[in-house]
């Protein structure tokens, strides 16, 4: 944790343990990781099956409850709040990108964009809400509904949801998981390009190498556990770096 | 067992709660319709029984051939028999005794001063034959009537005029008669026939007070002698019975009785309960019907892999068929045993509210108990027969898809299909309406525009939830406009659920509306026809009650304040063949008490030989002032009559009015029904009641109201009658509910991933749950408002078909508070049925939600 000691944090772990079950079947997801998400950065969690990289990130954005330690959103304890207020937190600093499922049927591409913010009763920065509709490259689309969308279009939505109410960090589980490798490098562009153009946080859950090279940063898990990292990451790098892993276990 | 019945037995085993709705829908249509077949069978046998005892000695009866009948009236009046002919039916071989049966209305006045009985079973004053096997009563307590005077009174309705032996009290015959209970008596061991009130007095007490003259008998009781059965006895009888008199064998006079008093018991809770329980079956079939379609889409999947893996269309078809029959065979046979509840519970319970049920074990017949299985059965199998067929139909592929947004049942042939139907309503009703009034074509038609508005359920649930929504987003923002498109999402599935409700309100708003317009119809009969300032009458109805003495009217106009005083009788003829109900009484005086509309001829001289009636009566029958009718009379005899003045207004004065002279000599017993009392100029209302009340007291102590006290009296039944109604509609608008429930619970779990969705990105427990509550009260006003408007309408084609159908004028009336409660009752329930729905959403954890498949 050396780099980050003058850089602002947008999320943190501390000693973070999660237990799932419990006897003999108790699984340890997480075994004590520290972890913090710098402000201004695109990080992303590696990990072959079953490492915890997902667990790392639900817990990080008060999805999920740690067992022990403590997870931060800016300088928030998550442990701390009520479900009420944890899901308040949210709303207003988080936002998110699933791999699926992520809109909502009922709701067309424009309204799902501002459903945090509509939710929260907030009204939505027109310039910026504006802006992100051209980013994301859907004006046309905005009065559609999401089944008229194809997958990687409706990716593109939850971007541009995620990003709608200027949060802390976003995160984004497996995003790309179910889009073709051009729709998918479409999405990465886009939260690499808010990142660097628009200075926001991104936290990604991903196990592909080639969508991990668009991060600044990559972190690995293993076993419940930070093994590694690597600055300025390429899908060749990343990909031998996890072929160690797999060969040493 | 067989691949589908498995899979079926299956999957009901998984989510039996699922199946919550529709099991309590089948429970409760089965329950009241066995529980009413039960009941039904259990009474006839108990009053058979009851009456094989009571009336065991009697071989045959001999009594008048003919009955007349007036329209509306449930007895015909039949000819009386002259008490000489006792004699002669004595003096055929094998008889053994024979008693005149002298019998008539006689109503009990209680030992707090009220009368006794008189709301609907008749209430009885007959000769004591002393002859133990022909006399049907056997004294409990006390002796026989000897003297003058002195009565036997069953024990039931001694006990509710608090009765005992030695008091002495009025009889209403309906001249009233002071008299002494001496003795108590029994029915068939019972407390009394039923509800029957019997005062048995001396024969001859019973020929002055009950009959017009001496010598007139209702009937002889015949007793055979050893060794002569009932069939040789009325064999041997026939030769010497004059024309117009008959005989039959006491088993068919019993069995006659028996039909006659269950019936008359059983008409009004039988209607009550089966109306009830097709209303809640009605309700089922929707409730059914969506649980069903919902379960088939929810496991499109696991169809579609079924297909994919070789299954055949009707393997998949039988499988959710048998899913549904094993519901429909539980809910069905736990039904059976919960109708025999309700009829244990209400045989427990007639005797509580003073309404004897006969003792006896209940008798539960085959028919009652398979008709009800099968209804219950069919109900199920055939509203789970097209969501089957659509699981049948599911393509392998189907795997694969998402299931978003379905915009099922808003298809072009529905719309059509609706429309036509809605016309054919349309056209149905209007001609029952307006071309020729009668209740058939309108009735058709109601049932044509229940169809329709189900048919174009779907098609006005887009725009009626978009309607009834549209202040939702803006008072609760995304909470409200989620919750409206989520109630569009499937407009057939919404209109569906809502169907069950709107056929529940529907009932509850058409009894609402045909209520108030009946009470609106009396108010406008009274203050229509009603020009007199009181009206002194019994309040009774059925058979019931006796009436008001004939010398009541008279002694009223000896009064100071009193004006004018008509009393009201009835009397029944044939008239040119038809049975018709006669009003007795002075014509002249009528004119002035009520407003009888325009008079063509004169009401002065009707003398003995003429008669009025009404315009309306007069087409019918083809009259006019001038022309003869023959009148045919109980009594056998037949006279000519010309018809001397014709009236617009029927609704008190009756179809026909004939004089007093003109009636006496055929008269029975005399009675009045009504006594109009008009008041001298500047008598106060108040002192001419209270002038009026003193002598009336005398009188047998009718009750005696002022011009507006009784047009509220003559509208209080229906209020009764409605309470009844609402509560039993307020189970099936439960059902109806539970349905709605049920389908949000199922929406609920088939939208899991979006709520997890949802609940990511910041909806908090509070606006879910209220998402779904406000879905909830959408789906439940759509049915309130879609019930509210069908049963209006309905209500307002049968009282304008009842209008036209019939001489009296029917008043609508629309109780517009009464359906703006029956809407809040509606839409309030509609958020208690989504409490609990909502609360097993906002229960869900968002990271199992987000990761559903």
């Amino acid at each position: 944790m050396t780099a980050t000691t003058e850089v602002r944090a947008a999320a943190r772990v501390v000693d973070a343990v999660k237990v799932y079950g419990g006897g003999d079947t108790a699984v340890r997801a997480l075994d004590g990781v520290d972890v913090t998400f710098p402000a201004g950065r695109f990080t992303a969690i590696m990990g072959p099956s079953g490492s915890g990289k997902s667990t790392l990130m639900h817990c990080a954005a008060g999805l999920d409850t740690l067992t022990s330690g403590a997870a931060y959103i800016g300088d928030t304890e998550l442990g701390a709040l009520d479900d009420r207020r944890l899901t308040l937190l949210r709303r207003d600093r988080a936002g998110f990108v699933f791999q699926a499922f992520n809109l909502v049927p009922t709701l067309t591409v424009a309204e799902n964009i501002t459903l945090p913010l509509d939710l929260a009763g907030r009204r939505a920065d027109q310039e910026w809400t504006e802006a992100l509709v051209d980013i994301v490259g859907l004006r046309d689309r905005l009065h559609h509904r999401p089944s008229e969308l194809s997958g990687g279009q409706q990716q593109r939505v939850a971007v541009a949801r995620a990003f709608a109410g200027r949060p802390d960090v976003v995160f984004a589980d497996e995003p790309t998981g179910n889009l073709d490798s051009r729709s998918g490098a479409e999405v990465l562009g886009l939260l690499a390009r808010a990142v660097r153009e628009t200075d926001r946080t991104v936290v990604m859950v991903t196990h592909d190498p080639v969508a991990a090279a668009h991060a600044d940063e990559v972190l690995f898990l293993a076993d419940g556990r930070l093994v590694d990292r690597m600055e300025a990451p390429t899908a060749d790098k990343v990909l031998d770096r996890m072929k160690a892993f797999e060969a040493r276990s | 067992m067989n691949a589908p019945l498995r899979i079926g037995l299956t999957s009901l085993r998984t989510h039996p709660r699922r199946f919550a709705g529709t099991f309590l829908a089948v429970f409760l249509g089965v329950a009241f319709l066995a529980g009413t077949l039960v009941m039904g069978d259990t009474l006839r046998a108990s009053f058979g029984s009851m009456f094989g005892e009571a009336t065991g000695g009697t071989g045959a009866v001999v009594r008048g051939a003919d009955t007349i009948t007036a329209p509306g009236e449930a007895q015909g009046v039949r000819r009386p028999v002259d008490t000489s002919l006792v004699r002669t039916v004595e003096g055929v071989p094998g008889v053994a005794a024979a008693a005149p049966v002298i019998q008539g209305a006689g109503q009990l006045v209680g030992a707090d001063g009220e009368p006794v009985g008189g709301h609907g079973p008749p209430t009885l004053a007959g000769n004591w034959i002393t002859d133990p096997g022909l006399n049907p009563y056997r004294i409990a307590e006390g002796r026989a009537p000897a003297r003058p005077g002195e009565v036997v009174v069953n024990r039931g309705a001694a006990k509710k005029g608090k009765l005992r032996i030695g008091d002495t009290t009025t009889l209403r015959t309906p001249d009233p008669v002071e008299v002494t209970v001496v003795g108590l008596a029994t029915f068939g061991g019972q407390d009394g026939m039923a509800q029957v009130t019997f005062t048995g007095m001396t024969r001859a007490d019973a020929e002055r007070y009950l009959t017009a003259r001496p010598g007139q008998a209702a009937s002889i009781q015949v007793r055979a002698g050893p060794g002569v059965s009932q069939r040789e006895l009325v064999r041997r009888l026939a030769p010497v019975l004059p024309d117009g008199v008959e005989a039959i064998t006491g088993q068919q006079s019993a069995r006659e009785n028996t039909d006659m008093i269950s019936s008359q018991f059983l008409t009004v809770f039988t209607t009550f309960l089966l109306v009830f329980s097709g209303v809640a079956l009605l309700v089922a079939t929707f409730s059914i019907h969506n649980t069903f379609a919902i379960v088939v889409a929810q496991r499109t999947r696991e169809n579609a892999l079924l297909r994919a893996l070789g299954a055949a269309r009707g393997q998949v078809t039988a499988a959710a068929l048998a899913e549904a029959g094993v519901v429909a065979i539980a809910a069905s046979l736990t039904g059976l045993a919960g109708g025999i509840g309700v009829a244990a519970g209400l045989q427990a319970l007639f005797p509580a509210v003073g309404f004897p049920f006969p003792d006896g074990r209940l008798v539960v017949k085959t028919l009652s108990m398979v008709l009800p299985l099968a209804v219950g059965v069919l109900v199920c199998l055939g509203s789970a027969l097209l969501p089957a067929r659509r699981a049948g139909r599911t393509a392998p592929l189907a795997a694969l898809r998402e299931p978003a947004i379905d915009a099922s049942g808003a298809s072009r042939v529905r719309a059509l299909t609706g429309t036509a139907l809605g016309l054919a309503a349309l056209a149905a009703t209007l001609t029952g309406v307006l071309v020729s009034p009668s209740v058939w074509p309108a009735g058709a038609g109601a049932l044509l525009a229940l169809a329709a508005f189900v048919a174009l359920g779907p098609v006005a649930a887009t725009t009626a939830v978009r309607l009834l929504g549209g202040p939702l987003d803006r008072l609760r923002g995304v909470t409200g406009a989620l919750a409206r498109r989520n109630a569009l999402r499937s407009p057939g599935r919404t209109a569906a659920t809502a169907s069950a409700l709107m056929i529940g309100v529907a009932v509850v708003s058409l009894f609402t509306v045909f209520g108030a317009s009946l009470k609106a119809t009396m108010d406008q009969t009274v203050s229509r026809s009603f020009a007199g300032d009181i009206a002194v009458s019994t309040p009774s109805y059925g058979a019931g009650g006796s009436g008001l003495s004939p010398r009541l009217a008279p002694a009223l106009r000896r009064l100071p304040e009193v004006d004018t005083a008509v009393g009201l009788g009835r009397g029944v003829a044939e008239v040119n063949g038809r049975g018709r109900a006669l009003t007795v009484t002075d014509p002249v005086a009528l004119a002035r008490a009520f407003d009888l509309g325009t008079v063509t001829g004169s009401l002065r001289g009707l003398g003995d030989d003429g008669i009025a009636l009404t315009r309306s009566e007069a087409a019918r029958q083809h009259l006019r002032p001038g022309d003869r009718a023959r009148l045919a009379f109980a009594d056998g005899r037949t006279d000519t009559f010309t018809v001397r003045a014709v009236y617009d207004r029927s609704e008190l004065a009756g179809d026909y009015v004939i004089t007093r002279s003109a009636w006496a000599p055929h008269r029975t017993q005399d009675s009045d029904t009504l006594v109009a009392v008009t008041l001298r100029r500047g008598v106060a209302t108040d002192a001419g009641r209270a002038a009026v009340r003193q002598v009336a007291a005398r009188y047998g102590n009718p009750e005696v109201q002022t011009r507006d006290e009784y047009a509220r009296s003559s509208a209080g039944g229906i209020d009764m009658m409605l309470t009844l109604v609402y509560a039993l509609l307020a189970l099936a608008v439960v059902i109806a509910l539970v349905g709605i429930a049920n389908t949000l619970t199922l929406a609920v779990h088939e939208r899991t991933r979006e709520l997890g969705l949802l609940r990511a990105v910041g909806q908090t427990r509070g606006q879910l749950r209220a998402m779904v509550r406000w879905e909830s009260v959408l789906v439940a006003a759509f049915g309130t408002v879609g019930g509210l408007g069908l049963g209006a309408f309905l209500g307002w084609v049968l009282v304008r078909a009842s209008d036209g159908g019939s001489d009296t004028a029917f008043a609508f009336a629309l109780p517009l508070t009464r359906l703006a409660v029956v809407a809040l009752v509606g839409v309030t329930a509609g958020a208690l049925a989504g409490l609990r729905p909502a609360r097993r959403a906002a229960r869900q954890d968002i990271l199992r939600a987000i990761a559903t498949e």
